[in-house]
This record gives C-alpha cells, structure tokens and sequence, in this order.
C-alpha cells in the first residue's frame, strides 16, 4: 500500500494516522494509541468512576476502533469519530446496567475517596458535577476536560451549536453554585 | 436588571470569548470592552475559576495491562474479536435469527426482492443520467477552479473509468488551491511549525504559580493633604518618574471658595510600591491610607495553558493544512478555523501582557487636597453699584423710548382711523347743536 510505505515522520495528523493505518501501517495505529490512550482512560474513568470498568472500556474502544477503522471517512475529524466510540460506549454501558451500574458507581467512588488519588478539590469538584443535569454535565466535561470545540461537541450530542453554547453556560453557572454550596455545607 | 440593556455583548458570549468560539471580530471588540468591564471582568473571573477548579479532578495513569491488551490485540494474526455488543444489540440479533429461522419470512422477503428488482432496474437508467450530469457539471467547476487538464473520455473506456478520471483531475485542481492555500499560511506563520506530534509542544512550559511565585496585583490609595499644595502637585509625578513609573491619569479642581484638590492615578514599579508611598507621606498629613493584594495565579496559569493549547491547535491546522488533501472546503473550513484560532491567540496574548503588567507595576491612586484657608471676600463698590444703576437705567430708558415708538408705529394708523371714522360724527353732532343753540340765542 503507498500509505504504509509513507514514513511515519510526515505522518503528522490523526487523520493520516488513520489513513496510513487503514492502508495497513501498523506504527501508524500506534502512534494514535500513543496519543490517546490516556485521554480515552481519563473520558471512562470520569463518567464511570469504576476504575476497572474505565480499564475495560478503554480498551474496548480501540479495539473497536481497530475492527472499524474501514469505516472511517476523514471528513470528519478523527477526535471526533474517536470520542463518538467512546461516547456510545459510556451510553451503552449505563444503559445496560442501569441502576446496578449507578450503586457500583457511588461505591467506587467511596473507595477512590479513600484510596489517596483524589484530592479534597477533586471531590469536590466531582460531586458538584454529579449534581448538574446529564446534558449539561456531558457538554461540560467534554468542554473542560476533552477539550473539545463547540462544533465537535454538538455533532457528538447532536445538538446544535447554539445549544451547546446555551448549555455549556448553563452548565458553568450551576457548577459554580454547586461548587460553592458543597463548600459552605461542609 | 437586564444585563443586555447596559452591555452589547451578553455573558455567554463572554464565556464564549474566553473558549476561543467567538468570531474574531466580535472576539477583538469584547477584549477591548472587557478591560474596562467591572461586570464582564467578574464573569470571566468566574468562568475561569470553575475552568481552574474543574482541572483538579484529576485522573491517575491508564494501567500498563490496557497497554498489553491492545498491543496483543494488534499483534494477533487473526481478526481481532468483535467489541462486547450491548444486551439491547445482543437482542436485536436474537430476533433476527428467529425471523431468518421462519420459512414464511424467506418467502416474503423472496417476493419483496423480486419486486425492488424490478423498480430498481427501471430507475438505474434515470439515476445513471442524473449522475453523469452531475460529474459534467464538477468538471467544469474544476476547469474553472484550476488550470487542471481538460478531461477528454477514454475511447472505450466506459462510465467507470470516466468518472475515476473525472474524479481524479477534481482533485488535482482541488490540491493545486490547497498548495497554494498552505504555502501563503505558512509564509504568514512565524516561526514554521515544528514537525512532530501535536500534542506536545516542547519548546513551552506551563508557568505555574509555584515555578513564577505568586503573582499579586497591588493597588494602594492615598488622601494627602498638603502643607504646600503647589509643590505637593509637582512633587509626586517626579517622585513617580525616579522610581521607573508613570502618571496614568490626573484630575485637577480648583474651584473658588473650595480648596484646590488632585487626583492623580500612577503606576510604579511593584517593586518599588513601598518606597514610593513612603515619599507620598511625606508630602503632607495622611488622612486616609489603604492597601489590597489580589493574587492573580489561577487567572495566569489559566489563561497560558488555554494559550499553549491555542498555538497547539495552530500547530495542528497549519499541519493539517499542509498535508491533508481534501475537498475544496474542507480547506478552506481550516482556514477559518485557523484564522479564529489566530485571533483567540493574539487575544489571549494580549490579556497575559495586559495581567503581567498589572503584576509588575502597582497602581497607587493618590487624593491630594490643599489646607483651605477661607478668603476675605470684598462686596462691590458703591461706585460699581451707581455705575450699574445709571447703566440699567439708560438701558431702561433707552427700552422705554424704543418701546413707545414701535407702539406709535405699530398702533397709529389704527388708532387714527378709529378716531376720524368714531370721531367726524360726534363732531358733526356736537357742532349742529351748538349751532343749533347759538341761533336760539
């Protein structure tokens, strides 16, 4: 294939990345797992909580990145296509383990509280996101943490842009009160 | 009360600015409304403060076995095994076989198939005309977009290899515009951008607070009042000017029965505040002094890490623009992309030297007044008084004689005619009868 025998050097973009490795290049697959695998980790590991599931997920997701790669068209971006895998992933998951999953989830949550990874703040932080709606705490996180436009975040949410703007400020101004209420409470 | 009667930009816009998703345009004119913006200041304030504090709900690293796992995936020979499907899929799936399993459904769907046949043998002619006329028409647009070669048919060559030629030279026109596109972005790119990975920008590290020290915008005020106003006044933006600052604003009053009052904004070096301030004292009696620190970290570190992410992304766009091919808007979506990324970074470039110079050089507001001392105020004269008496009263007569003639003039005719049209009879009357009496007599 003329896209495996390209040197990874000029490889620069995801989208070549994936291109090089539909053409067959392995380092190319790689490279893009170089790249994302602790922002994949991070994206389950903060909506699932269960450090073990994020584990499973993570890995699912690339896997079925790997088995989908053919499908992918580089007109959208690669980010995109990556976290809408991931995206339906978490979707799946809740879906299917419904209230068993969120019993889990507040029991993990305990255990990272006591197991020194997460700071007083990042307590914090987490459970005043636990208090904000789905949708505003999706576009939130995706915002803040995946750092992901406005554009990508609607076609993921499938919403429009605007909205995602209206709830994105929704989301920041409820997280401050949040953020202050959880503070004065304690 | 309603924010967008006062402002022309709302909060969400704000926070929109501060995201990189505002036009550039509007995005240039809301940082210059924003320096003078108590309201919208306190809202960027706030959207940064839940950005900041949001980072720390950190995550430790992906476990190594993921590592291992996906590795191993890779490495099988065979196809990697499909992805855990959902129950709901799961399902899905078991209905279908049931439905495949029933022989009624196969004959049903036999049928259904030869009649979609059908249809579609009829419509493919239509179809194929429709498409042919479409890929004519995309090759004129690329005749038209660049001097790609006329495409002539292949003799024999049939639709297919027309149309992948077709297709072909569209796209050799479309990346002959994308060349010259990304040689004029990257001649206006300085420096060119590195080669490498995009995520991770070497050459740049995040400041933190504890790397920088604290970062602390200092703000001082002071009432003086001055044993001598007159040199008090001169004193202090020399004073200033030997310390390495500068008079920002100044506002004198000197209004009569008042003492004489300075307001006078400066900036000197943060370094230098406490001296400063000591030679002000000296100018005359304290009567109000104050003081405030705001520590600006956060706000710093923050507003870099969205920079560094910014000239990332530039990084990115320009390498995208560089080396992807693509449709002809595709590219130029990146080059409005990039153009707005441009614009955020020269934004946020501004407010992190604008934050920077509020650090190094404090702001000292200084209220200077002058010990007032109440003035003998003299009455006028006597002879200013009959001077002005005898003034009014020329003017008055003057009025009153010009007055008297515009009536005269005004009202005479009128008057006259009344008399000899009321007049000539009664004076006929009167003279018959003293006529009248005289004969008697």
């Amino acid at each position: 294939m003329q896209a495996s025998r390209q040197p990874l050097e000029t490889m620069n973009t995801d989208e070549q990345l994936v291109l090089a490795f539909q053409g067959g290049s392995r380092e190319a697959f790689e490279e893009l797992f170089e790249r994302y695998r602790e922002p994949v980790y991070r994206f389950f590991r903060r909506r699932l909580g269960h450090p073990g599931r994020a584990e499973e997920l993570g890995q699912e997701c690339f896997l079925a990145l790997l088995q989908n790669v053919a499908r992918y068209e580089p007109r959208a971006s690669f980010r995109s296509y990556l976290y809408g895998i991931a995206m339906n992933l978490v979707f799946a998951e809740r879906r299917k383990a419904g209230r068993e999953v969120s019993e889990n989830e507040k029991l993990d949550e305990r255990v990272d509280g006591g197991s020194g990874q997460a700071t007083d703040t990042g307590i914090l932080v987490r459970e005043a996101l636990g208090q904000l709606q789905n949708d505003e705490r999706e576009i939130l996180m995706l915002r803040e943490y995946e750092q992901l436009s406005y554009q990508e975040i609607g076609v993921l949410m499938r919403v429009p842009v605007n909205t995602v703007r209206s709830r994105l400020f929704r989301a920041r101004m409820a997280m401050k009160e949040q953020l202050v209420a959880i503070k004065d409470g304690d | 009360m309603d924010r967008s009667l006062q402002h022309a930009f709302d909060a969400e816009e704000v926070m929109a600015y501060l995201d990189g998703e505002l036009e550039p345009q509007r995005a240039a004119r809301l940082a210059s409304h924003l320096e003078h913006c108590a309201e919208c200041q306190g809202i960027a304030r706030e959207m940064r403060t839940v950005s900041g504090r949001m980072l720390n709900f950190e995550i430790e690293p992906m476990p190594e076995r993921v590592t291992a796992a996906v590795v191993a995936e890779l490495n099988s020979p065979t196809k990697p095994e499909p992805v855990k499907v959902p129950d709901v899929r799961r399902k899905m799936w078991a209905k279908w076989h049931e439905l495949a399993a029933n022989r009624k459904v196969w004959g049903f769907a036999a049928a259904f198939a030869v009649v979609a046949m059908a249809i579609a043998i009829g419509s493919v002619s239509n179809l194929r005309r429709s498409r042919e006329a479409a890929n004519l028409v995309s090759g004129r647009v690329s005749e038209l977009s660049a001097p790609a070669p006329q495409h002539q048919q292949a003799a024999g060559g049939g639709y297919k290899s027309w149309l992948q030629k077709d297709a072909a030279e569209l796209q050799a026109s479309q990346q002959a515009l994308m060349s010259e596109s990304v040689m004029n972005t990257v001649q206006r790119a300085e420096p060119a951008p590195p080669a490498g990975p995009p995520p991770a920008p070497p050459e740049e590290k995040l400041q933190s607070p504890d790397q920088v020290g604290p970062m602390i915008v200092q703000t001082a005020s002071l009432s003086i009042v001055a044993r001598n106003y007159d040199e008090a006044s001169e004193a202090i933006g020399k004073l200033a000017k030997a310390r390495g600052g500068y008079v920002e604003k100044l506002d004198a009053k000197a209004q009569t029965g008042s003492a004489r009052e300075l307001s006078i904004a400066l900036r000197v070096p943060a370094k230098q505040l406490d001296g400063f301030l000591e030679d002000l004292r000296q100018l005359g009696h304290v009567e109000q002094e104050s003081q405030s620190n705001e520590e600006v970290s956060a706000e710093y570190v923050d507003l870099q890490a969205r920079l560094r992410s910014a000239q990332a992304t530039e990084r990115r766009l320009i390498e995208l623009l560089a080396t992807r091919t693509g449709r002809l808007e595709d590219v130029l979506d990146v080059e409005r992309e990039l153009a707005r990324v441009r614009g955020e970074i020269e934004s946020m470039q501004g407010q992190s030297n604008l934050l920077l110079h509020r650090v190094n050089y404090a702001t000292v507001q200084v209220e200077l007044s002058e010990v007032y001392h109440e003035r003998l105020q003299l009455g006028i004269s006597t002879g200013t008084k009959l001077r002005n008496a005898l003034v009014e009263g020329i003017h008055n007569l003057e009025d009153g004689i010009v007055g008297a003639l515009v009536f005269v003039l005004d009202e005479g005719p009128a008057i006259l005619f009344w008399l000899a049209v009321l007049g000539l009879p009664v004076w006929l009357i009167w003279h018959r009868r003293r006529a009248r009496l005289a004969a008697k007599g």
